[in-house]
């Protein structure tokens, strides 16, 4: 009886001391009372829009109740809440159809990262040395008022700046009119791959300042010149999507796919032909195959198209180009230029595309002209299985998204940092020009110096990290989401969608902060942004979309709903509110030779950043599961490499690892080598994602930046920069490490002598 | 052997277990550490688990089964000594059986903790004894781990007779000599021996019979051993040629073990004139009869594996030829064959114990990087060059393997306090020729009379 | 006729992307294990999509194939484990009971797509990314094996609900996340032994490979090699 007793108390003792740690902290937690009601165990599917790349893909977040650790009022306790589980896209949204990039999945980690900003901070020690300390909202709002409202009253609107990344829909417009109210210049669209150079290539050739919508479902032929369409660039699960029925979703029709790159790209591995052309001679290569087409008149002569006109020569038939000089200029020999312009001619429909490196030289727009040219001779240009235009929904007009969008960031950028001295204020969203910038163009050096510098970003990062003041935004599936996709879709496209979550930490929807300090503001602020939330002004502009023009409230009412329910709003009806852009004259281009910076005697390899297939440009670094993802092609994770052609490696005693040394004219880093046969021996690569310094735990103090030794070569017409014509140097270092995934490079162990 | 007395043997065999040298003492503590750092490594890693050892996908078995497999081939030296050579009356086996019978009951004891050292979750290892859980569940006996469970506790079962059994003698002896404590716990020890004619007959008769036994079983368990290689699908393991490869290579790694410690033995104890030049030219003899077996199936295994050229395969025996592993392998080969051949081929040489005694311990560092060999290079480089892989032992798997070595030292010698380690009834049976006697013993009736009883033939009679 | 799961996987549409290592271990709870433990080869991804180059620059292709657990019929990884903890299941698939693995990591070895990954430490959600762990799947501790399981919370949620609303199931009613996230839609998913599925339609095309079938393994994800472009 009593050795029973003993083991029962031991026991009980025993597991409520347990239980009392298992999974409670050493404090106890007060428990609040729940903000939303929620069935224990079932799954809310609800709709949201992800916000990890500009594609705009729908998406759908499974939300199943859990407990939170939170903060209220100041105090900590649990909370029973709705937690987001995992992300799939949803099947009706135009764009993706259902479908979701690694990105995408990945988005599920920025709401609960542990380094995401809880509550509005204020620095608390010396500028860009991370040191902030917590205030509350009331407080944040009121010295962001307190900083603006005299420039205001002191005629220096002018002196504030708005740096943004890119954003579509109502919640720009929102930030424009702010800024218009305020007497301030338009915001300042950053990011790192902007593609400013195609859009005003397509503004010129086609009168649509705007990224191209991909047929792929419905083409034949496609020869890419650069564009990463299967992994980064554009919308890459609308292209994706549209690609695997090209390859296998039509009975009897398998597209050809022709890459044009020089170092093989996860996309460029997909192709069923690939074609390493000399950099920044990729327009060359789209003239040549013109060329052709013209001189063998393997197309309808038609109109000369309006794209062929902006081309010096087309007329003529492009004399300068025929196939031998063509390979002269290209390295592709002149018999496959010849065999790919018939087969594309004879495969119609036939689309060529440009995107990525080849624009991101100093003749990036002839080459994006010669392409567009190229396409339009192909008579692919809005025509099923071509380049199509998503139809734009917007209520400004279409000319000022267009001029908009084909601001070049870096152009925009230098602007900035020209009047930088005059800026009194400076307030930043989610951009990080002094990680994406060349460290040259002096970016962290100019930002120092502004006296003001708010950030409503979820993250610190090497920009924000300078601010003042911080007011963090929810994250994006805590956030009304409303985005105009740009392309991606035949159809025009409303994405639309309530918050999915109830905010985790005391976060505050940017948007509203806005109209709060307008409202606080007063006088015409107020009046241009009569809206208390976010929410309030996309009703008032969406609430009539596809309930007819009778403005009926209760068929408002009804269509509203309908809209968020389904995460959107999209047809094929949609007119633009604005007619097309008239033609713009321009006079016809000549291809130039690229020009790169650097000697080739000193510099003599061509350095080639790459967009990462998991880190994108960087912005996607602070999230584990995508640095642990390897990366498609080398396999790398958690690092940075580069990529080198094993005989330039082997003149230069490089092994597999070996720290390198990749030197510029403007700067130098160093990153371990992985040995390539998919690069040549005149170029480097290097992805772009790491080598941050202030981006939480997961990024920072890791890898190098490709990006800061940029030389800043600019495009001259859009002024974008362009970062594929830096020359580099290279040299061993010392020994290092490259956290492989892949063992083996070959699937025949035989056919490698080393790995 | 030189005559001596049965008082001289005593002396000299008892005087182990009768004295404690201050070199004892330091042994102990020495071996003792060192298997205390082997204990703590262990802890570290149940602990924190596996990821503090060096093994990794695709390397998921390395330093742990390496181990394992070369303690259980070392154990094989008893049974070859004391069970084949016994059948085949092989006189000059006696001061060495329990030499041998103790290397094996140690290094399958030994051997036997791997399995559970390398478990992820350690602490569930009792799940591959068959009782009635009662969840319901038995281990599954399709899978060679199983049948590796049974094996060695088969084995080890049988060993410990093996060893236990003709201790009993020796264990009177000492009890008879003894005084105190000790009298005390080699009383129970003796078991009650008094060395009555039906006694021996019982011990002669139940040795024959595990010598008959404990032959296929010990076959029976490196083969066993070795399809934990062979029945996996990996390259250069799936091959009907594991057993007996396995077999050979045990027995050639435990004779050299054997030698190892019979010299050590023979120093320290001052066994010098027991374990003479000429048991380390028989064992020597055994041991390049052994190499040249090994060498046969280690080319016979690379022969077929390179005419056959398939791809798989081919990966995995360039990689030991030419690759990573080829210094190991090459030493291997150095270790195994191009030292010990010559040493113990010239018979001048392999009468030297010198000699014998290099190429033994040359042969079991040989032994050891062979187990490796068979493991890391075959995992390293399965059938997706994708999931190839490389391996690099820590500290944790360093410090288990040299205590390993340590326990096996430190087992040894407290065995050697503890018991005679040279077989004294053995020897002095051997000393003497058998005779048959027909011997009048004459019992004394309790009521007083006497009976001759007439004693029954073959019947050995010592002077004890 | 019990449910046999299998998957069908067209190289040709698959672009390399990954998007379904990502969904992958969103679903299934996955932990990452960090810079060093990775570079170690101790990362886990349930399903990873391998790559091989043939050729030398400028004539160089590089190759994707998705790789996860085959499912395989006659599976190296099941007579290998000593306490059943790698079993197979009456509708086709080899479940890895997680609290049955003692962790000998034999089944790892004797797996020919080493498609198995071992906990070697106890997994770590940083908070709060726990808050993101799907209830629905256990979360492994250190010293167990796990692999591909085809979402099986998934499939056993479906039939619950088809058992719970008296009808069978629809194909196509629900995927693994890997096959539910891929863009290309390169993967396809469903009842083998429904002769109507569009699983079973596309495992009987003549473009149907096994990997490594050569090994008796009778796996049961099907491959279609990629195609090559004709004039």
């Amino acid at each position: 009886m009593e050795r029973r007793n003993f083991l029962k108390v031991a026991a009980i003792t025993g597991a409520t001391t347990a239980l009392d740690h298992c999974g409670h902290p050493d404090h106890q937690l007060i428990r609040f009372i729940p903000e939303e009601d929620l069935t224990p165990g079932v799954a809310e599917w609800k709709p949201s829009v992800c916000t990890m790349c500009p594609a705009g893909c729908g998406l759908l977040v499974r939300v199943m109740e859990g407990d939170a650790e939170v903060v209220r009022n100041g105090q900590v306790g649990l909370m029973r809440m709705g937690l987001a589980k995992k992300l799939e896209g949803n099947p009706n949204h135009p764009i993706n159809q259902g479908k979701l990039c690694p990105r995408g999945q990945a988005g599920l980690q920025v709401t609960y990262h542990p380094d995401r900003l809880a509550h509005p901070l204020k620095r608390s020690g010396p500028r860009g040395s991370g040191q902030f300390q917590e205030i509350s909202w009331g407080e944040a709002i009121t010295q962001l008022v307190g900083r603006l409202a005299p420039l205001r009253s002191a005629n220096q609107s002018a002196s504030l700046a708005f740096v943004t990344k890119p954003i579509r829909g109502r919640r720009r417009d929102l930030m424009e009119q702010f800024l218009k109210a305020f007497g301030a210049p338009p915001g300042i669209s950053f990011e790192a791959f902007d593609e400013a150079v195609l859009r005003r290539a397509n503004q010129l050739s086609f009168g649509r300042p705007q990224m191209p919508t991909l047929d792929l479902a419905r083409t034949n032929y496609i020869i890419v010149f650069g564009a990463d369409f299967l992994g980064t660039w554009n919308s890459p699960v609308a292209q994706s999507v549209g690609y695997g029925v090209m390859r296998q979703g039509r009975a009897g029709s398998r597209g050809k796919f022709v890459m044009v790159e020089p170092r093989m790209s996860q996309t460029g591995a997909n192709a069923d032909e690939w074609v390493p052309a000399r950099m920044g001679a990729e327009g060359v290569l789209a003239l040549g195959l013109a060329h052709v087409i013209l001189n063998q008149k393997l197309r309808p002569a038609g109109d000369m198209s309006r794209a062929g006109s902006l081309i010096k020569g087309w007329g003529e038939g492009l004399p300068e180009y025929t196939p031998q000089a063509v390979e002269s200029r290209t390295g592709i020999p002149a018999a496959t230029v010849t065999r790919l312009a018939r087969e594309m001619a004879s495969h119609a429909p036939a689309m060529a595309i440009i995107g990525g490196p080849p624009l991101a030289q100093t003749n990036g727009l002839a080459s994006a002209l010669a392409v567009n040219a190229l396409t339009a001779l192909l008579g692919s240009v809005e025509k099923p299985g071509g380049l199509l235009f998503t139809p734009l929904l917007s209520s400004s007009p279409i000319a000022e998204e267009g001029s908009r969008a084909s601001l070049a960031s870096f152009a925009q950028i230098q602007t900035l940092l020209e009047k930088a001295p005059g800026i009194q204020a400076l307030l930043l969203c989610d951009a990080n020009p002094v990680f994406s910038c060349p460290r040259s163009a002096g970016v962290r050096e100019a930002l120092e110096k502004i006296p003001f510098i708010a950030s409503f970003g979820n993250f610190i990062d090497e920009t924000s990290v300078l601010a003042d003041l911080i007011l963090p935004d929810h994250s994006s599936l805590e956030s009304w989401q409303d985005n105009v996709p740009e392309s991606g879709a035949p159809e025009g496209v409303v994405s639309l969608a309530p918050p999915a979550l109830h905010p985790l930490h005391t976060t505050r929807a940017m948007p509203d902060v806005l109209l709060e300090v307008a409202h606080q503001l007063g006088g015409p602020m107020a009046t241009a942004l009569p809206f208390k939330t976010l929410e309030d002004m996309l009703r008032t502009t969406y609430g009539g979309l596809g309930g007819g023009k009778k403005h009926d409230p209760k068929e408002d009412a009804a269509a509203w709903d309908k809209i968020k329910a389904d995460g959107g709003w999209w047809s094929a009806q949609v007119q633009p509110s604005a007619p097309l852009l008239n033609p713009v004259s321009h006079p016809p281009i000549a291809m130039t030779e690229p020009e790169f910076d650097g000697a080739e005697v000193d510099f003599p390899l061509h350095f080639l950043p790459c967009a990462s297939q998991m880190l994108l440009d960087g912005s996607l670094a602070h999230l584990p599961w995508l640095q642990e993802t390897p990366d498609p092609v080398s396999t790398v994770m958690w690092g940075t490499w580069v990529e080198i052609n094993p005989k330039t490696a082997g003149q230069k005693g490089i092994k597999q690892g070996d720290v390198v040394e990749v030197k510029s004219q403007h700067g130098s880093l160093r990153a371990p080598a992985l040995i390539s046969p998919g690069i040549g021996p005149g170029t480097v690569a290097m992805p772009v994602g790491q080598g941050h310094e202030h981006f939480g735990r997961y990024a920072s103090g890791r890898g190098a930046n490709p990006l800061a030794i940029l030389a800043p070569m600019i495009e001259p017409e859009t002024g974008a920069l362009a970062w594929a014509a830096t020359r580099v140097k290279i040299s061993r270092v010392g020994e290092g490490r490259l956290a492989l995934f892949a063992g083996g490079l070959r699937a025949h162990p035989q056919d490698e002598g080393q790995r | 052997m030189s005559e001596k007395t049965i008082a001289q043997i005593n002396e000299d065999l008892l005087r182990p277990v009768l004295q404690t040298t201050r070199r004892f003492w330091i042994a102990m503590l020495f071996l003792g550490s060192i298997v205390a750092a082997a204990v703590g490594a262990f802890l570290y890693q149940v602990w924190n688990g596996i990821g503090v050892w060096g093994i990794n996908r695709p390397v998921f078995w390395a330093f742990d089964i390496t181990n394992f497999v070369f303690w259980i081939g070392i154990s094989h030296a008893g049974t070859l000594i004391s069970a084949i050579l016994r059948i085949a009356n092989a006189t000059w086996r006696r001061p060495v059986t329990r030499c041998a019978e103790v290397i094996t009951v140690f290094a399958l004891m030994i051997g036997g903790i791997f399995p559970i050292i390398h478990l992820g979750r350690p602490w569930l290892f009792f799940w591959m004894v068959p009782y009635p859980s009662e969840r319901q569940i038995w281990p599954q006996l399709r899978s060679p781990l199983a049948w590796d469970f049974f094996a060695i506790g088969t084995y080890l079962s049988g060993s410990l007779i093996f060893l236990s059994y003709p201790m009993i003698p020796d264990l009177a002896l000492v009890r008879d000599k003894v005084t105190g404590w000790r009298k005390k716990l080699y009383t129970v020890l003796a078991l009650g021996w008094r060395g009555t004619p039906k006694q021996w007959h019982r011990l002669e008769t139940g040795m024959h019979i595990m010598a008959v036994v404990i032959i296929p079983v010990a076959v029976s368990v490196h083969t066993i051993v070795s399809w934990d290689f062979a029945m996996a699908p990996v390259p250069m393991w799936h091959s009907t040629i594991f057993g007996p490869y396995f077999v050979a290579g045990a027995i050639f790694s435990g004779i050299a073990g054997l030698i190892i410690a019979m010299a050590f033995l023979r120093k320290v104890l001052g066994l010098e004139e027991y374990l003479l030049p000429i048991h380390f030219d028989y064992l020597g003899k055994l041991l390049l009869m052994m190499c040249l077996i090994w060498a046969y199936f280690v080319f016979s295994e690379r022969l077929t594996v390179w005419y056959g050229n398939e791809s798989a395969e081919m990966a995995v025996f360039w990689s030991t030829q030419r690759g990573a592993f080829a210094p190991m392998f090459w030493t291997m080969v150095f270790c195994n064959f191009i030292i010990p051949f010559p040493l113990l081929a010239i018979k001048r040489i392999r009468n030297t114990i010198t000699g014998v005694v290099i190429a033994s311990w040359a042969i079991v560092v040989g032994m050891w990087l062979e187990r490796f060999l068979i493991i890391v290079p075959s995992l390293s480089h399965k059938y997706l060059p994708y999931a190839f892989g490389s391996y690099r032992p820590t500290w944790v798997e360093i410090t288990i393997l040299v205590g390993s070595n340590a326990a096996m030292g430190l087992l040894y010698i407290l065995f050697s306090k503890f018991v005679p380690i040279i077989a004294i009834w053995e020897l002095k049976v051997g000393s003497h020729k058998p005779v048959f006697v027909r011997k009048q013993v004459t019992v004394i009736r309790e009521s007083g009379g006497t009976d001759p009883i007439a004693a029954e033939p073959g019947l050995l009679t010592t002077d004890i | 006729m019990a449910r046999k799961w299998g998957m069908v996987v067209d190289l040709d549409r698959c672009t390399g992307c990954e998007a379904c290592v990502v969904a992958c271990r969103a679903e299934n709870n996955v932990p990452t294990v960090g810079e060093d433990q990775a570079a170690r080869g101790r990362a886990i991804h349930w399903i990873r999509v391998e790559r091989y180059w043939e050729g030398e620059f400028p004539d160089v292709r590089l190759k994707f194939r998705p790789i996860l657990c085959q499912q395989c019929d006659s599976a190296p990884c099941e007579p290998t484990c000593p306490t059943y903890a790698s079993h197979h299941t009456s509708e086709g698939l080899n479940a890895q009971i997680y609290n049955r693995c003692i962790g000998t990591r034999y089944c790892a070895n004797a797996c020919p797509y080493s498609v198995r990954f071992f906990n070697f430490y106890n997994p770590v959600w940083d908070k709060p990314f726990h808050l993101q762990l799907n209830p629905d799947v256990s979360v492994r501790e250190v010293g167990v094996m796990e692999k591909c399981t085809f979402c099986v919370q998934r499939i056993q949620a479906a039939e619950i609900q088809a058992d719970a609303e008296k009808r069978g199931l629809k194909d196509g009613e629900f995927n693994p996340a890997c096959v539910q996230t891929c863009p290309p839609k390169a993967m396809v998913f469903g009842d083998l032994n429904d002769p109507e599925s569009e699983v079973a339609r596309l495992a009987r095309s003549n473009r149907a490979t096994k990997l490594l079938g050569e090994l008796g393994t009778k796996p049961n994800v099907t491959y279609f090699e990629a195609e090559s472009w004709e004039e």
